[in-house]
């Protein structure tokens, strides 16, 4: 009998259970902050969504190309150097460990600007596809930050010149137009940062250096 | 012996287990309740269109990205057993795997700390703005440059993992990591050497970004430093369509002095 009860009482508390798991879970992974947008802004998200599942779905038309042929190369006993080679130089590339060359914008900041600006500028070239940014001379890569005081900022820990200069790689008129379209960052800087003048420029050509950072984490080690 | 095992073991199992079920269901309920934040909630029946289409966009994002993990794996799978020119075959595939791992594209574990960053769950006053007590994409990334300071490897905001090309960008309120829209609360799991997070806390700018936001607007900060910590590869394009990598083609030496 009192096994009995304790069954039940087991039984009911793991349904309960269940159930707000359930609750919970959904409440997570559904849209719980987007209540409150307006409907602006949720076309803008919809719209950073389509773009980047596109970009998503054409990576892995590439993938599955690369896979085909590394497959047929292997069913024919081959190897196909040339092929890894192209892939390490587009890894390499990508990940900042061999220099990037191509046509860019260069954003020059004359004038005292506070690190957080410079880390938006940076930002928002990301976020307009920027393929390699450097700040300085810099090479931008994961660990590359910008500290210090308006006037005496630090790239990398080392001393930026009078005029920070940032250079990207990637479609000039994409990376250029959001930085300076009205109400853009460039715009919202000289409010912000009166003391900066930010000057904007396509360029047919650049020429990013390499990281000089070891990239591979020394404390880590891959989860197979 | 003490007495407390001693007690532990006079307890019946199913006790034990009910206990443990009862002390995740009242960590459920907290958890449940603590979801209310200052961010508006609705239920189903408000849902407009537009967040459907949200909401799905980002369900077959996912899925794809899911996709293109398992592509670069079979194709490192692949790549791995290449024979041919053994030594040479060998060398590119060793180089290749580094450049993988500096790249962010396989997922790494070893000790770190993981951060849970939430908005804040006070009242907002009549006249505040209620941005202020929500996190912004400028706090998670001051977070993460503070993080690299202190001395992090690897970085992944809710599973999205941090790279050279990663942006963080606020579309009006909701926050965008890699172009995958994450819901708050934010975990930060970063991969680094031990004490990690003493180092954090020396660093100024996080430390003013507690005082700024957590202490004036009631953002959550919480930290936990498990053995191990796992940050995931990035899923998304590694392309170079307009630079090209290698160093500039030099023009032809223009004679001598």
């Amino acid at each position: 009998m009192h096994r009995v009860s304790a069954q039940l009482a087991l039984t009911a508390v793991a349904l309960v259970l269940g159930f707000i798991v359930v609750l919970q879970i959904r409440a997570q992974s559904g849209a719980a902050d987007l209540a409150g947008r307006s409907a602006q802004d949720l076309t803008v998200l919809v719209a950073n969504l389509n773009t980047r599942n596109d970009q998503l779905r054409g990576e892995i038309a590439a993938l599955e190309g690369e896979l085909g042929d590394l497959r047929t190369a292997q069913d024919r006993g081959q190897t196909s150097v040339d092929q890894l080679r192209e892939d390490l130089a587009r890894i390499e590339g990508w990940a900042g460990l061999l220099p990037v060359t191509g046509p860019g914008v260069r954003v020059r900041i004359e004038g005292p600007i506070h690190a957080g600006a410079v880390d938006d500028v940076v930002n928002e070239l990301r976020n307009a596809g920027a393929e390699a940014i450097a700040i300085d001379g810099i090479r931008d890569v994961p660990g590359v930050v910008v500290t210090g005081d308006p006037g005496a900022l630090t790239v990398d820990g080392k001393a930026a010149a009078g005029v920070v200069e940032i250079e990207a790689v990637g479609d000039p008129g994409a990376l250029g137009g959001t930085l300076t379209r009205a109400g853009g960052l460039v715009a919202q800087l000289a409010a912000t940062e009166p003391g900066a003048a930010v000057d904007v420029a396509s360029v047919d050509s650049l020429a990013l250096p390499a990281t000089t950072r070891t990239l591979r984490p020394p404390d880590a080690v891959p989860r197979l | 012996m003490t007495a407390l095992t001693a007690r532990l073991r006079a307890l019946q199992s199913w006790q034990v287990t009910l206990a443990i079920a009862l002390a995740a269901l009242g960590f459920l309920v907290a958890a449940q309740l603590r979801s209310e934040g200052p961010r508006v909630r609705y239920t189903s029946q408000e849902r407009s269109p537009l967040i459907e289409t949200v909401v799905s966009l980002q369900r077959n994002q996912d899925a794809l990205k899911s996709r293109i993990l398992e592509l670069n794996g079979q194709i490192r799978d692949l790549q791995g057993r290449g024979e041919g020119a053994a030594v040479l075959v060998r060398d590119l595939n060793d180089q290749l795997e580094n450049a993988r791992i500096a790249a962010g594209l396989v997922p790494l574990e070893g000790p770190g700390l993981v951060l849970q960053i939430a908005d804040s769950t006070l009242p907002v006053p009549s006249g505040a703005t209620g941005a202020d007590y929500v996190i912004s994409a400028q706090d998670l990334r001051t977070v993460v440059d503070a993080l690299w300071q202190a001395g992090a490897e690897a970085i992944a905001i809710n599973g999205e993992r941090v790279t050279a090309v990663t942006a963080i960008s606020d579309i009006g309120g909701t926050i965008l990591v890699n172009y995958a829209y994450l819901t708050p609360p934010y975990q930060l799991t970063a991969l680094g050497p031990k004490g990690l997070y003493d180092r954090l806390t020396a660093v100024p700018s996080f430390a003013e970004l507690v005082r700024t936001r957590a202490d004036a607007f009631g953002l959550q900060f919480g930290f936990a430093e498990p053995e191990k910590v796992v940050v995931p590869a990035y899923a998304g394009p590694v392309n170079l369509t307009a630079g090209r990598p290698g160093p500039p083609s030099q023009p032809p030496a223009s004679g001598g002095p």
